[in-house]
């Protein structure tokens, strides 16, 4: 099963409310054959703007994260149930994939251009197209090719 | 060209070429004629040329000529001819005369030398088809191991992996600690932003001050 992260914007509720609807959410994924790998909490915090759902407006939220092994078939379904829950404002469902491999080449790319790789094999590249060109002092008085 | 040439012949030679009846068997058909897809004409139809007379003098010496002509060069003919059959009879230029003996031996000497090329090219080729051979052989060997290597690696891997789930699923939020694993979460709230300063140090979480050192 792949693993996937839900993120929650939930409303502000007291604390058992809160515990309850987390409770709700874990228990729906739970009930569709689904593996909780972890929780995060990321804090109550005022949402960017103010969003209109389930005919409340909301300016704060509680943003809360889960991160799950499903079956991709019953991704719709959670999302179908979560939208229904109006203590859920916004819920989203991420692919977990595995952290890129990056290699810093900060210290090739401030070289001088000269110096750099991808620069050579331009300049590798320009010499090759030039077509080889007549030497004007080479002892004839005249040009020996067609003009 | 001809057309110049036209216009020197008088008045009555080129009526003359108009109508055929000249001396000289010259018909301009380029200039001043019908095309040549064209029928014959209709007033031209049923005339029949007239025959050109000859002398009975005239007659008898052009036959004494022709007879003549054949005659000479018949006889030139069989003469040539009589020579090449001698010639053929007599030389044996182009052949060699063999009685039968000598031209078994002959024979069994070109088969000898027939069957050692065969045995030659025979050996060189065995040689070749088992050098081929081995090459294959190495071949198929080759690509049999590098699959066996691959699959163990792909073995490992998927091993490595089911290794590292089960080690992971110790830490799973089942239903029985779900209440703790909620609570644990709300008590500590996690903050993903950070900050680097010039000289590449992460200050994580929003609202921290960088320490002053």
């Amino acid at each position: 099963m792949p693993s996937y992260e839900l993120a929650l914007v939930l409303r502000q509720l007291p604390r058992p409310e809160l515990i309850s609807v987390i409770k709700r959410t874990a228990e729906a994924i739970f009930d569709k054959g689904g593996i909780i790998r972890k929780f995060e909490n990321l804090g109550t915090r005022a949402l960017p703007y103010k969003v209109s759902e389930h005919g409340v407006i909301h300016r704060e939220a509680t943003h809360f994260t889960i991160t799950f092994d499903s079956a991709p078939t019953k991704l719709s379904d959670l999302k179908e149930e979560f939208g229904r829950d109006i203590d859920i404002i916004r819920r989203h469902i991420f692919k977990l994939e595995e952290p890129e491999e990056h290699k810093c080449t900060l210290h090739d790319e401030m070289l001088p251009p000269s110096y750099r790789k991808d620069v050579q094999e331009i300049i590798d590249i320009a010499k090759r197209k030039q077509k080889p060109k007549y030497n004007y002092n080479s002892g004839l008085d005249y040009y020996p090719f067609q003009k | 060209m001809l057309r110049a040439g036209c216009q020197l012949f008088n008045q009555s030679t080129v009526a003359a070429a108009k109508t055929g009846s000249n001396n000289f068997a010259l018909e301009f058909v380029r200039w001043r004629r019908k095309p040549r897809w064209l029928p014959v004409a209709k007033s031209k139809l049923f005339r029949v040329p007239e025959r050109k007379k000859q002398s009975e003098e005239e007659r008898t010496e052009l036959m004494r000529l022709h007879n003549h002509y054949k005659t000479q060069l018949r006889s030139v003919r069989q003469y040539l001819r009589e020579e090449v059959v001698r010639q053929q009879e007599t030389s044996t230029a182009d052949h060699i005369v063999l009685t039968p003996e000598q031209e078994e031996a002959e024979f069994q000497r070109c088969v000898e030398i027939n069957a050692a090329w065969n045995a030659k090219i025979a050996i060189e080729r065995e040689k070749r088809l088992a050098k081929e051979r081995e090459e294959k052989v190495a071949y198929v060997q080759e690509r049999l191991d590098a699959r066996r290597v691959r699959e163990e690696e792909r073995r490992e891997r998927a091993d490595e992996r089911v290794r590292f789930e089960i080690e992971q699923s110790k830490s799973f939020i089942t239903r029985e600690n779900l209440d703790a694993a909620i609570e644990t979460a709300l008590a500590n709230p996690v903050d993903h932003n950070f900050a680097i300063d010039l000289a590449g140090n992460m200050i994580k979480g929003r609202s921290t001050q960088p320490s002053s050192n």
